[in-house]
């Protein structure tokens, strides 16, 4: 983390005063980027930056659904399952991939290129169904169109 | 004055205050899980909705009062949404009270028979959690018993303030988890969230399934462990289920020690130094009395005491500061006039121990130094050339300090080498065997009660006093 | 195009989002003659008088909302545009930060300028990425022309906005778990009282509103009320986004006019149900608005009265379209899963309640339905219904009862035949 202060730094300025605690979840995201993951030390680091107490960290690591303890494989495809995708092809799409990488959701393949997931609502229902391939939403898809992706990533 | 009604009586409410604050400072019973006097409002468990005409069901632990507002709480609605709510705190919950410490004196279990009575609507599996989570060396967690109140949390956060419990994960995964670079260990006020918790979640591992709460009695004291003179109840077993099968020592013992709510002193918590008052004051008691080592009879060694003070010129007397007040009069009463009188410190912080905090903790390890120099100064102990006799009165005193040729009276409790060398030694009770007041820091008195008998030949400091001073019969 | 328009105004184009675009359509002249000839007041009574009505979900009234903060009180406020669009089947606010983020931003300077706000925050959800990418490309385009910062086009108003990103929490769309996300803390949603106008981020003043809302506030100052209230109804006045998804021939968002014939919006802008098929079923506004089966809509306008009458509502405009041959018990297992996962798991009956429901609707789904489990369900819901802090318990006992009430006997089958009428299909 310590590479990222002056960065944090920068970020504190923007916010108003006595908002050190806002910068919790960007600052995260930004560890997360970087590391792939948020490691103990990260947490540790982040709190006594902020000066938020470590427990508030680990919460929040733990409430919301993007952020990781441990790392993923190079491409994180995580696929929407709820309603609007559903209706489209979404559960076959999952069947299809789990299938073709040979892992459940939740789990990465042997050689860590891939890493399968599922989620709830992406907010792509017009265009379902609908996946993110690590921060890119990939949308409109077809077992086809996973196919031909599944090859580009290899 | 807010005036607002609570089924259908008329209640003058403060302004500001809650209604579910209203209703039990005028005696109407709310339940409640989350709500704790001395915490923020957390709001979560639900078990204090209650009907306002024209508006419904809302939390009463939230709800302002409003001039001329009519709140209904045992009306049809309200106790089908208790059921309800307890439907759904049960929904998950293990039902093991049969192994349950808390069972007895559990808010699941009495709100269950008192609001709903009924077996759980589900049939799906429960939710699994963690059984016996390690929350500390002092604590353990049951996942699945918690109903995430978030009561322990709170008090961490806020009275306590070692931050270190929070919610990890969320829906009905939620878990109580303590934080690892600041461990709940730490905290010396951490046994409060065992008291706090209105399930069998937090548990103590100094307890666990040592005995059932029914099986005990709570007697006021005073916890001595330093000069804030917490109001405690001391947990013992009842007299009519004391154990003959068993180890008889746990008739005698102390099970546990919970506070006794005293806004005064030291609102609704203790310390952790308090919870292990067994530690303290649960040593190898000495229990004859000696002259220079050899076992003598209280008798006798009386009259040698007399014969030594009768004697002396220059008698020195080191009085504890673990003596009641009323110990500490009777030492005055008959022996001030003869002795020239030091307040002694009996105890001193262990490594490791809390020295002082803004909460509750005092620098000062004797709980009654307050009435004892109020009676025989502040002065720092004096013991010139010339002494010829010392009496001291309770532990804490270094013998290397004595003055060449002088004699020894020395009163204590404990089994300890130094007895042995006094040439007059006398067991004494401790203060769970006996009644009294201690004084506080702040000039506070606090009264504490016998909770069980001393051990064959240890007598009460204050007739020995009476005593020492004329013969006297002295029953031990 | 479903009756007039007052968003998409613009043929959308790879440049359309930029701010040299959005001037040269008009934009940021709102904000010029506010701070010239308005003050704050005049913008809250325009908005209020305009009639505008949230677009998140709730449909709240926008000025009613703004009037209990007062202006120029000592002490600071805040203005959050909850782009924190995560209610299934909704998408429409999507569009606006992707298409028209600048439509926003003056929305947004509007809204600072009558509620004395130095500090505004956009809080998009953690997932989006494109929208994210827009709309901060747009702040630093508004910081760079001095529409943003310190005294705004010459004038004594300033103001700050920030981006924030989630990280994943549906709830955090509710406006006060929004804000204790913006803490940096979990996205636990509050108590109501303190409002979240009286004590709000950081214990202060907030208004949070829908981005879709805080677009139409430019349009209000720019064109004026009466300009505004001549579209939609007298008490659905204006326009809204919906976004329309499922079984439908054209999914996408389409700007209708309130007041617009709902069957005729399917049938002719959105190109009828998907592959010709009858239409069994609507979810009006995301899955926590009540269902509606294509005979309840025959005759229903696009309003929020008429969605009020069928005991529904509009919500957040996320439109799911459902053909004949859909199995209801899988839907409806979809979406309570979807609350179970969601559930911040703070109060007690949503915390237990999702997962009951969740799991007796997966159940019978299984085979494995018992009799009395309708009635179960029923009981869930009633006993989530104004009892938890945020309306996600109750949201999704709605989702429940909405189905049941309307498809009971889908789920009588299932339970008796231990099997799907219609094999579970979703498609």
């Amino acid at each position: 983390m310590r590479s990222l202060i002056p960065e944090f730094e920068a970020l504190r300025a923007r916010f108003p005063a006595g908002f050190a605690s806002s910068l919790v979840l960007p600052c995260l995201r930004r560890i997360q980027e970087e590391r792939g993951y948020v490691a103990d030390e990260d947490v540790e680091e982040l709190a006594a930056f902020l000066g938020v107490p470590a427990i508030q960290i680990e919460e929040v690591l733990t409430f919301y659904t993007q952020f990781r303890r441990r790392p993923v494989g190079r491409w994180h495809l995580q696929l929407c399952r709820n309603v609007s995708c559903s209706m489209r092809g979404g559960e076959r799409l999952i069947e299809h991939l789990e299938r073709r990488l040979g892992v459940r959701p939740g789990e990465t393949t042997a050689d860590g290129r891939f890493t399968l997931s599922t989620v709830e609502c992406l907010g792509s229902c017009g265009t379902a169904p609908a996946m993110m391939v690590n921060e890119r939403y990939v949308e409109s898809l077809s077992a086809e169109a996973v196919d031909a992706l599944l090859e580009e990533l290899r | 004055m807010t005036e607002i009604v609570i089924n259908d009586r008329t209640i003058d409410a403060q302004p500001g205050q809650t209604v579910l604050e209203a209703a039990l400072a005028n005696g109407i019973f709310v339940p409640t899980f989350c709500w704790h006097p001395k915490l923020s409002v957390a709001g979560n468990c639900r078990m204090c909705l209650v009907e306002v005409e024209g508006r419904g069901l809302d939390i009463a632990c939230n709800m302002p009062v409003t001039k001329g507002m009519r709140v209904l709480t045992d009306s049809p609605e309200v106790k089908a949404h208790r059921k309800a709510m307890l439907q759904f705190i049960t929904l998950n919950h293990p039902v093991d009270c049969g192994i349950c410490d808390k069972a007895g004196e559990c808010r699941l279990q009495d709100y269950h028979y008192a609001y709903n009575g009924e077996p759980s609507l589900s049939v799906e599996p429960k939710v699994r959690s963690t059984k016996y989570y390690n929350l500390s060396s002092r604590i353990l967690l049951d996942n699945e018993r918690c109903i995430l109140c978030l009561r322990c949390t709170r008090f961490t956060h806020e009275v306590s303030k070692s931050m270190a419990l929070g919610i990890e994960h969320r829906g009905d995964t939620s878990v109580i988890r303590p934080v690892a670079d600041r461990p709940l260990g730490e905290d010396p006020y951490s046994d409060n969230i065992i008291d706090l918790c209105p399930v069998g979640a937090l548990q103590s591992r100094q307890f666990l399934h040592k005995t059932r709460v029914w099986y005990l009695k709570p007697t006021p004291s005073v916890c001595p462990g330093c000069a804030r003179g917490c109001t405690i109840q001391v947990w013992h077993r009842k007299a009519e289920w004391r154990v003959k099968a068993l180890d008889p020592a746990q008739n005698n013992a102390i099970a546990r020690v919970t506070p006794l709510e005293n806004p005064a002193v030291n609102g609704p918590w203790i310390c952790n130094k308090g919870r292990d008052l067994a530690r303290l004051l649960e040593r190898q008691r000495a229990t004859e009395p000696m002259l220079r080592g050899a076992p003598t009879s209280l008798e006798g060694a009386l009259e040698r005491a007399r014969e030594l003070i009768g004697a002396a010129r220059h008698p020195v007397a080191l009085v504890s500061s673990w003596g009641s007040n009323e110990e500490l009069e009777a030492f005055r009463r008959h022996l001030g006039a003869v002795f020239t009188s030091f307040v002694k410190c009996d105890a001193v912080a262990e490594p490791g121990e809390r020295i002082e905090d803004q909460l509750l903790i005092r620098a000062d390890k004797n709980p009654n130094t307050a009435a004892a120099e109020a009676l025989f100064g502040r002065a720092e102990a004096q013991l010139p050339e010339g002494t010829d006799l010392v009496l001291v009165w309770g532990e804490g005193f270094d013998f290397a300090r004595l003055p060449r040729g002088a004699r020894v009276l020395f009163l204590n409790a404990y089994l300890q080498p130094e007895n042995g060398h006094a040439d007059v030694f006398l067991p004494i009770t401790i203060h769970t065997e006996r009644a009294g007041h201690f004084t506080n820091f702040q000039g506070v008195v606090s009264a504490f009660q016998p909770c069980f008998e001393p051990p064959r030949g240890a007598a009460h400091a204050e007739a020995l006093f009476a005593a020492l001073a004329a013969p006297a019969r002295v029953h031990a | 195009m479903a009756g007039r328009q007052l968003l998409m105004t613009f043929p959308v184009t790879e440049s359309s989002h930029r701010l040299a675009e959005y001037r040269a359509r008009g934009g940021y002249a709102a904000i010029e003659k506010a701070l010239r000839s308005m003050r704050p007041e005049d913008v809250t009574k325009q908005v209020t008088d305009a009639g505008l009505q949230g677009r998140g979900g709730a449909s709240f009234p926008t000025g009613r909302k703004w009037q209990v903060v007062v202006p120029g009180d000592g002490q600071p406020h805040y203005l959050i545009a909850n782009a924190d669009e995560g209610e299934p089947g909704t998408f429409k606010d999507r569009w606006i930060l992707e298409n028209a983020p600048h439509l926003l931003i003056e929305g947004m300077l509007l809204t600072a300028y009558a509620l004395d706000a130095r500090h505004c925050f956009i809080y998009i959800r953690g997932e989006f990425d494109l929208p994210y990418r827009r709309i901060a490309g747009a702040v630093d385009e508004a910081y760079a022309a001095g529409l943003l910062g310190e005294r705004i086009l010459g004038s004594d108003f300033s103001c700050d906005l920030i981006v924030y990103r989630g990280a994943g929490a549906y709830v955090a769309g509710e406006a006060s778990g929004l804000i204790s996300s913006l803490e940096g803390k979990k996205g636990y949603p509050r108590n109501r009282p303190p409002r979240l106008t009286v004590k709000g981020l950081y214990q202060r003043p907030t208004v949070v509103n829908n981005v879709e809302s805080l677009s139409n506030v430019t349009v209000i100052v720019r064109d004026g009320i009466d300009a505004f209230r001549a579209v939609g109804t007298a008490k659905s006045p204006g326009t809204r986004l919906f976004s329309v998804s499922g079984h439908i021939s054209r999914p996408g968002v389409y700007e209708v006019e309130l007041g617009y014939p709902w069957r005729k919006f399917l049938d002719e802008d959105c190109g009828g149900v998907l592959d010709g098929r009858a239409l069994k079923a609507v979810v009006p506004g995301g899955i926590s608005s009540k269902i509606l089966t294509g005979a309840d809509i025959e005759h229903l306008t696009l309003s929020h009265e008429s969605l009020w009458e069928a005991n529904s509502t509009l919500g957040s405009g996320g439109m799911i379209v459902v053909a004949e041959g859909t199995c209801m018990v899988r839907l409806l297992e979809i979406m309570l899963r979807f609350y179970h996962h969601e559930s911040c798991g703070q109060c007690t009956p949503c915390r237990h309640g999702t997962g009951w429901m969740h799991r007796i609707v997966a159940r019978i789904a299984a085979g494995e339905g018992r009799p009395e489990d309708i009635e179960r369900l029923y009981y869930v819901a009633k006993y989530n219904d104004g009892t938890t802090i945020c309306g996600l318990g109750d949201a999704a006992g709605y989702a429940a009862t909405g189905i049941l009430d309307k498809f009971r006997d889908e789920f009588e089958y299932c339970i008796e035949h231990k099997r799907s009428r219609y094999q579970g299909r979703l498609e």
